[in-house]
C-alpha cells in the first residue's frame, strides 16, 4: 500500500521584487506624469513676458486686463506695478508664445477705454468688462521685445492692415482740431487726425493724420489742406450763404483737402502739409509759397480816427491780402504841450504771401520791406475795406511823390512803418457830407416854428372874432346878394340905360350933324368967300390953319381919355374896393350919366356948334367983307390965275382935302369908339360890375 | 488574544466565512483569501502618492472659474476660503477651508503615520492605531465636500453671460486627491495592526 505521502510543503519561492510590486503603483506614477504634464503645459503656455509702461494705470488690473490684438485676446495682464522710480506704470503682461515673436520694437500698445465724443461712442464694451490694452504691430518680426512704452491715446492707424498714408499737418494754432477729428475730402470722411502737439519751437501746431487707404492715393505734392471747423457763412451776390458741415467737424473741427492743380507727386509717408484758414487761401496758395510762413512784425502810427480798423484786419499790398492787424492801441507822442495821442497798430506781415518764400528770415524781410519803404516809398495808409461795415483795413502803397521816409527800426514795440494819408472812399465821404448836412438842417428851429405857426393858427381859430369871420362872410354875400338885387344896382343898369341913350343920342346928332353940316356949309361959305375974293390966298391960308387947327382938335383924345377913363373904370370896378363900394360907382355912374347929360344938353357938343357958329359968322364976315370989298374982287380976279391954279391944288389929293378927310376919319372913330361902347354896354351892362 | 491567523485560520473579508489556512479562495463567496495581505502597505503608499500628487495641482490651480458679466474670477481652494474670510463669511470660510485643506492634509498625515508606524508600538498602541485607522475612513467621504460644492454651482449657475461658473482643473485635482486617498485608507490591512501584539 502505497501510502501517499503527505502533502509537501511546497513554498513557492519567494517572487522577485518586480514581481511583488502592486500595479496600484501604476496610479500615483500616472498622476504624477499628468501633473507633470499639466505643470509643463502651463508652464510652457503661459506665454512671454512682457512689460508696457503707461503714465497711469486707469483700467487696468492684474489679472483682469487681457491684452488684444484685432480683438482677439493674446493675453493677460499678469502684474500691475511701478517703474523703478514710482514714475511709471509697468504692467506684466503675458502674452501667448506665438504672438510674441512678432512684438518687435514698432508694438505700439494703449489702453482702450470706453470713449464718448461727438463722432460716436467707441470702446462700449470696455464699460462692462473693464478696460483692455490694445496692441498694434506688423505681420514680420525683426526680434521680439519684451519692454515697451504705452501710448496715452489710441494710435491713428488701428488697423495697420488697412495701409494708408500717414501725414504731418502743420497748423498756426490748434484749438479748433481735436483728436479724431475727420479728414474729409469732397464731403467724404478719408481720414482722422491725431492730437495736437506743439512744434518743437513752439510756432506751430503739428498734427499727425492718416489718410485712409484707398484715398490716400490722392494725397500728392499738389495737395492743400484747409481748416474746414466749424461753418462758412458767406455774404454775396446770392444773399447770405450758410454752409454747415457734419456736426463732428462742427464740434471736433475738421480738416479739408482737395488737389488744386492736378499732376502730383506722390508723397512719403511722414509728408507734412501746411492747413490753410479756409479753401479760398489754401487755393490761392498755389501762387504763394507757404500757408504758414514766418510773420513779420511791424507797427504803424496812425493819425486821426482808426474807427473801423479792428484787430484781425487785413493788411493788403496791391489787393493781395500779406497780413493782418494784430493789435491796436495808443501811444502818447511829443514832450510838453507837444504831448499828444497817436494810434499805433500792429501788424504781422507773411513773408511767404509778399512772396519772399519760405525760407527767408525775418530779418531779411524787414530789410525788404525797409529798401522798398526807402526806394519805392512804400506807404501803410488806412484803406476802406468794406462800404456797409465802414470798416477799415491797412494798405500798403507806394506812393512816388511821398515825401522822403524810412523804415524805423527803433521804433516800438517793432519797426515804424511811415503813413501815408488815408484813401477812405469818397462814397463814404460824400455820403458823409449828405448826412452831415442833413444832420446840419435846422429842423429844430423849423419844427419850433412849425409849433408856433400851429399854435398860431390854434389861437386864431380858437379867436372868437375869428370864429365870427364866417358869420361876416356870409353876412357879406348877404349884403352882396343885396346889394346886386337892390334897387340902386337896378337903378346902376337903368342909369346905364340912360347913359347909353345918351351917348347914342349923342352921336346921333353928331353923326345926323348939324356940325357936319355945319361944317360943311362953312366950307361952303368959304369956297363962296373964295370964289368971291379972286385973291384970298392968305385966307386960305388961314383956312388951312384953321382946318389944321381943326384937325389937331383932341376929339380923338377925347375918345381916347374916354376910352382910357372907361378902361380905369374897369380897372376900378375890377379891385375889390371897387366891390366893396358899389355905392360910390353908383354915385360915379351918376356922376358920368350927369356929366354925359350935360354934355348932351349943350356942353361940348353946344361950343363945338357955337365954335362951329362962330367960324360961320366968322365966314359971314369974310363974306360980308368981301362983298364990302369989289376992289378986293378985282384983285382977286387979277390973281385968278393964281387961285385957279390954288383951286386946283384943292384936287382929290391936295393937302387940304387930305386933312379934312383925316379929320372928319377921326371923327368917325370916335363915333365908332362911343358906338362900340354903347353896344358892349347895352349888350353886357353888367360888365361894368363884374370887369369883363 | 489569540489571533486569527495564529489559529490557523484565514477569514473570509468580503462574506465573513472562516477557513484552514492554506485556502486559497472562499467556498462560499468566491473572494480570494490571504490571511494578510502583504501588498497592502504597497497600496496603501501607491495610493497615497498619487493622492499627493493629485492635492499638488488642486491647490495651486483655480477651483472656480466664474465668469460674470463684469469679470472673470479664477479661485483656487485657498484663495476661495481667504476671499470668503475677507468677505466676513467666517463659517463658511472655516467650513471650505477644513473640508479641503484640514481634512485632507489630516488624512495624508494619518495614513502615512499609520504605514510608518504599524510596527513601532513605542509610537503608537494598537487600539489607538485602530482608532485612528477608523475616523480616516470615515472622515475620508466628507473631503469630497468642496468637489459636491463645485459640482454644484457649476450646474446651477449657467446664466449665460450673465453669470457662469465653471470647474476648473483644481476640481479634477482634488477629486482625483480625494479618491486616492480614500483608496489608500481602503487598502489598509488594519489586521496587520494586531500582528505584532504580545
Amino acid at each position: 500500500m502505497t501510502e501517499t505521502p503527505p502533502e509537501m510543503e511546497i513554498q513557492p519561492p519567494r517572487p522577485a521584487w518586480w514581481q511583488r510590486i502592486s500595479v496600484v503603483w501604476l496610479v500615483p506614477v500616472i498622476a504624477l506624469l499628468v501633473a507633470l504634464g499639466i505643470a509643463w503645459n502651463s508652464y510652457a503656455g503661459r506665454g512671454t513676458l512682457i512689460e508696457i509702461t503707461f503714465q497711469n494705470a486707469s483700467g487696468l488690473e492684474a489679472g483682469q486686463t487681457t491684452l488684444r490684438y484685432r480683438d482677439v485676446t493674446i493675453g493677460v495682464v499678469e502684474k500691475v506695478g511701478f517703474a523703478p522710480d514710482l514714475r511709471n506704470v509697468v504692467a506684466s503682461v503675458r502674452v501667448a508664445n506665438d504672438v510674441a515673436e512678432y512684438i518687435d520694437a514698432e508694438a505700439q500698445f494703449w489702453v482702450v477705454r470706453p470713449e464718448v465724443s461727438v463722432r460716436g461712442i467707441s470702446g462700449l464694451d470696455t464699460v462692462l468688462s473693464g478696460a483692455y490694452i490694445a496692441g498694434l504691430w506688423d505681420n514680420t518680426s525683426s526680434g521680439a521685445q519684451y519692454a515697451f512704452t504705452g501710448l496715452e491715446v489710441p494710435p491713428l492707424m488701428s488697423g495697420s492692415d488697412m495701409g494708408g498714408l500717414s501725414i504731418t499737418l502743420r497748423l498756426r494754432d490748434g484749438n479748433q482740431i481735436s483728436a479724431g477729428a475727420p479728414i474729409i475730402h469732397k464731403g467724404i470722411e478719408v481720414g482722422s487726425v491725431g492730437e495736437p502737439r506743439l512744434a518743437p519751437d513752439g510756432d506751430m501746431v503739428l498734427i499727425d493724420a492718416v489718410i485712409d487707404a484707398p484715398y490716400d492715393r490722392m494725397i500728392t505734392s499738389n495737395t492743400r489742406f484747409w481748416d474746414a471747423s466749424g461753418f462758412d457763412i458767406r455774404f454775396g451776390a446770392g444773399g447770405v450763404e450758410l454752409d454747415v458741415r457734419s456736426l463732428a467737424s462742427l464740434i471736433q473741427g475738421g480738416i479739408n483737402f482737395d488737389n488744386i492743380i492736378s499732376g502730383g507727386d506722390p508723397v512719403d509717408p511722414g509728408q507734412e502739409y501746411d492747413v490753410f484758414a479756409d479753401e479760398t487761401a489754401a487755393r490761392s496758395s498755389i501762387f504763394t509759397s507757404t500757408a504758414v510762413d514766418q510773420m513779420l512784425p511791424l507797427s504803424v502810427v496812425f493819425d486821426g480816427s482808426v474807427a473801423g480798423l479792428t484787430t484781425g484786419a487785413a493788411v493788403n499790398y496791391r489787393g493781395l491780402t500779406v497780413g493782418t492787424v494784430t493789435d491796436l492801441g495808443a501811444v502818447v507822442e511829443g514832450e510838453g504841450d507837444d504831448r499828444r495821442v497817436r494810434l499805433l497798430a500792429n501788424l504781422e506781415i507773411g513773408t511767404g504771401q509778399l512772396g519772399l518764400g519760405e525760407d527767408v528770415s525775418i530779418d531779411a524781410a524787414r530789410d525788404f520791406i525797409a529798401k522798398l519803404v526807402a526806394e519805392d516809398h512804400l506807404r501803410a495808409r488806412l484803406a476802406t475795406a468794406s462800404l456797409f461795415t465802414g470798416s477799415l483795413m491797412v494798405e500798403l502803397v507806394e506812393v512816388p511823390d511821398a515825401p522822403e521816409a524810412e523804415l524805423d527800426m527803433s521804433g516800438e514795440p517793432f519797426p515804424l512803418l511811415p503813413t501815408t494819408g488815408a484813401a477812405i472812399t469818397e462814397f463814404q465821404t460824400t455820403a458823409q457830407g449828405v448826412i452831415d448836412r442833413i444832420g446840419g438842417l435846422p429842423i429844430e428851429g423849423l419844427m419850433q416854428s412849425a409849433i408856433g405857426a400851429l399854435n398860431s393858427v390854434q389861437q386864431l381859430a380858437g379867436n372868437p372874432e375869428t370864429q365870427r369871420v364866417p358869420t361876416e362872410a356870409a353876412n357879406l354875400l348877404s349884403a352882396a346878394r343885396a346889394l346886386v338885387e337892390s334897387d340902386e344896382v337896378s337903378g346902376i343898369v337903368a342909369d346905364l340905360r340912360e347913359t347909353t341913350a345918351g351917348l347914342s343920342s349923342l352921336t346921333r346928332q353928331i353923326e345926323q350933324g348939324q356940325t357936319v353940316a355945319n361944317l360943311m356949309s362953312a366950307i361952303d361959305r368959304a369956297n363962296r368967300a373964295l370964289e368971291g375974293a379972286a385973291d384970298v390966298p392968305q385966307i386960305t391960308g388961314q383956312l388951312r390953319e384953321l382946318a389944321e387947327k381943326a384937325n389937331r382938335m383932341e376929339v380923338d383924345q377925347l375918345a381916347a381919355s374916354a376910352e382910357s377913363l372907361l378902361r380905369s373904370a374897369d380897372a376900378l370896378i375890377d379891385s375889390p374896393e371897387a366891390r366893396q363900394v358899389p355905392g360910390a360907382l353908383a354915385g360915379a355912374l351918376r356922376e358920368v350919366d350927369a356929366m354925359l347929360g350935360e354934355l348932351r344938353e349943350g356942353g361940348a357938343v353946344g361950343n363945338v356948334n357955337s365954335a362951329l357958329a362962330a367960324a360961320e359968322s366968322a365966314a359971314t364976315d369974310i363974306g360980308n367983307a368981301a362983298q364990302g370989298l369989289p376992289d378986293l374982287a378985282a384983285r382977286a380976279s387979277r390973281v385968278l390965275d393964281q387961285a385957279g391954279t390954288t383951286v386946283a391944288g384943292y384936287g382929290s389929293d391936295s393937302r387940304f382935302n387930305v386933312e379934312l378927310v383925316t379929320v372928319l376919319r377921326s371923327l368917325q372913330e370916335a363915333a365908332d369908339a362911343l358906338t362900340t361902347l354903347a353896344r358892349t354896354i347895352q349888350r353886357n351892362p353888367n360888365s361894368i360890375i363884374l370887369g369883363r | 488574544m489569540v489571533t486569527v491567523r495564529e489559529a490557523g485560520l484565514v477569514g473570509c473579508t468580503r462574506c465573513g466565512r472562516v477557513h484552514h489556512m492554506g485556502a486559497s479562495a472562499c467556498d462560499r463567496c468566491g473572494a480570494p483569501l490571504s490571511s494578510r495581505d502583504e501588498t497592502s502597505l504597497q497600496r496603501v503608499w501607491a495610493w497615497w502618492w498619487a493622492g499627493l500628487i493629485a492635492y499638488i495641482p488642486a491647490n495651486l490651480y483655480p477651483m472656480l472659474l466664474t465668469s460674470t458679466l463684469v469679470s472673470n474670477t479664477e479661485s483656487t481652494i485657498v484663495g476661495g476660503a481667504v476671499e470668503l474670510f475677507l468677505h466676513g463669511d467666517v463659517g463658511v470660510a472655516l467650513i471650505v477651508l477644513v473640508a479641503s485643506v484640514v481634512i485632507p492634509i489630516a488624512k495624508f498625515m494619518a495614513i502615512a503615520f499609520l504605514a510608518v508606524s504599524l510596527n513601532k508600538r513605542h509610537i503608537m498602541g494598537e487600539h489607538a492605531q485602530h482608532r485612528l485607522f477608523s475616523v480616516v475612513e470615515f472622515i475620508g467621504r466628507w473631503s469630497m465636500i468642496d468637489v459636491f460644492v463645485v459640482a454644484i454651482l457649476a450646474s446651477l449657475v449657467r446664466f449665460s453671460v450673465v453669470a457662469t461658473i465653471n470647474p476648473g482643473i483644481a476640481a479634477v485635482s482634488f477629486a482625483l486627491s480625494v479618491a486616492f486617498t480614500m483608496q489608500a485608507a481602503l487598502s489598509f490591512d488594519p489586521r496587520i495592526i494586531w500582528d505584532d501584539e504580545k
